[in-house]
């Protein structure tokens, strides 16, 4: 089994079964999964802000550029953007910096949201916001997600058990 | 590496760090009633993703107290220590490592030594630097680190990481330093030591 590492701010896709797609230490930051499973091909997100305002150089890193990013490129793989579903990871609040409102975590959550909504992507799952950070796996070609906290088990996310937030 | 910064800049911030960190251990020491070594200070802009790599095994569980700094530089401040480094930490104050009062302990000892660093940058530099009260956390590494520099991040995708290591005479224990300023305190920093863009 392969397992593609998808660090801060990077994406990453695939239909090759036995591809598996990690981000380890989600702290604020989310991994934004999606997934065709009909078609087994899967990607996943490593989003580090909420808005790119206007910056094209890596769309991972935000949510409002991932999202379309991601989702063209699993149509380019075989994806029935009717079948694509969403599972979302991450978006702790572990700090607080500078009192300036709502901490990156949430304006994370909610920015990754807005942009699946407006693409009509539902969610799944998700296990966002708390203030431990989680490692997210994704098996391509099963479309399984699990999610794991600092100094626990992993747990199967998707398609096992659907938590909504 | 690095993209934004030149040799000469970066030898800068890293006698900044050297002073800083010579400051802090100093504090330790006093706290601990041990000598305590630092090791030479690494100085490196790198892409966020190559910075997370370069501190050390992402899901490495770790403390990592937090001191946010205000003032004329934006920065944070992070002081890492493993589980058993933080165990070690404890029982030299006298303090339970499974107690609660291990958190307050380890903040505090955050405090102390993030905020010597900070005072010996801004006497330095002349900047105004105001720490923020310690956060800590025990968590992934790289959950820890990202969160820092996410936290400081203003769009651009390099971090300037300042590292130091202290190390404990006569103990198996050490911890890491990281001073990541935000990219406006950076080149307040370099015009203060005359090497600004």
């Amino acid at each position: 089994m392969a397992e593609t590492m998808v660090r801060m701010g990077e994406l990453a896709f695939s239909a090759c079964a036995g591809d598996v797609l990690v981000s380890l230490g989600l702290g604020s930051c989310i991994g934004l999964a999606l997934l065709d499973r009909r078609a087994a091909v899967a990607g996943l997100a490593h989003v580090v802000l909420p808005a790119a305002d206007g910056r094209a150089d890596s769309p991972g890193r935000f949510a409002d550029t991932a999202a379309p990013v991601l989702l063209d490129a699993l149509r380019g793989l075989g994806a029935r953007r009717t079948r694509v579903e969403a599972v979302l990871v991450g978006g702790a609040s572990m700090f607080s910096f500078g009192g300036n409102g709502l901490e990156v975590g949430q304006r994370n959550d909610a920015a990754v949201r807005e942009a699946l909504a407006r693409l009509r992507i539902p969610i799944v799952a998700a296990e966002t916001g708390g203030s431990r950070g989680r490692t997210v796996r994704v098996t391509v070609e099963t479309g399984r997600v699990t999610a794991r906290a600092a100094g626990d088990t992993e747990v199967a996310l998707y398609p096992l058990l659907a938590v909504t937030a | 590496m690095s993209t934004q910064f030149n040799d000469l800049q970066l030898d800068a911030l890293r006698e900044l760090a050297n002073i800083g960190s010579g400051t802090a251990s100093t504090a330790l020491s006093t706290m601990l009633g041990r000598a305590v070594d630092i090791s030479v200070p690494t100085a490196a802009a790198l892409p966020f993703a190559e910075a997370v790599d370069a501190v050390g095994p992402a899901e490495r569980l770790v403390t990592g107290v937090v001191i946010g700094v205000n003032g004329d530089m934006q920065a944070t401040v992070l002081l890492l220590l493993g589980t058993g480094d933080a165990a070690t930490i404890c029982s030299l104050l006298g303090v339970d490592p499974d107690d609660e009062m291990a958190a307050s302990a380890l903040g505090e000892i955050g405090n102390i030594v993030g905020t010597s660093y900070i005072n010996a940058l801004g006497a330095m530099t002349g900047l105004e630097m105001e720490p923020e009260p310690p956060q800590s956390a025990t968590d992934m590494l790289s959950a820890i680190v990202a969160t820092v520099l996410a936290g400081r991040a203003s769009g651009d995708d390099i971090a300037l990481v300042l590292d130091s290591d202290l190390t404990v005479e006569g103990e198996d224990c050490s911890m890491s330093f990281l001073l990541v300023p935000s990219q406006g305190g950076v080149q307040e920093l370099l015009t203060r030591l005359g090497l600004g863009d």
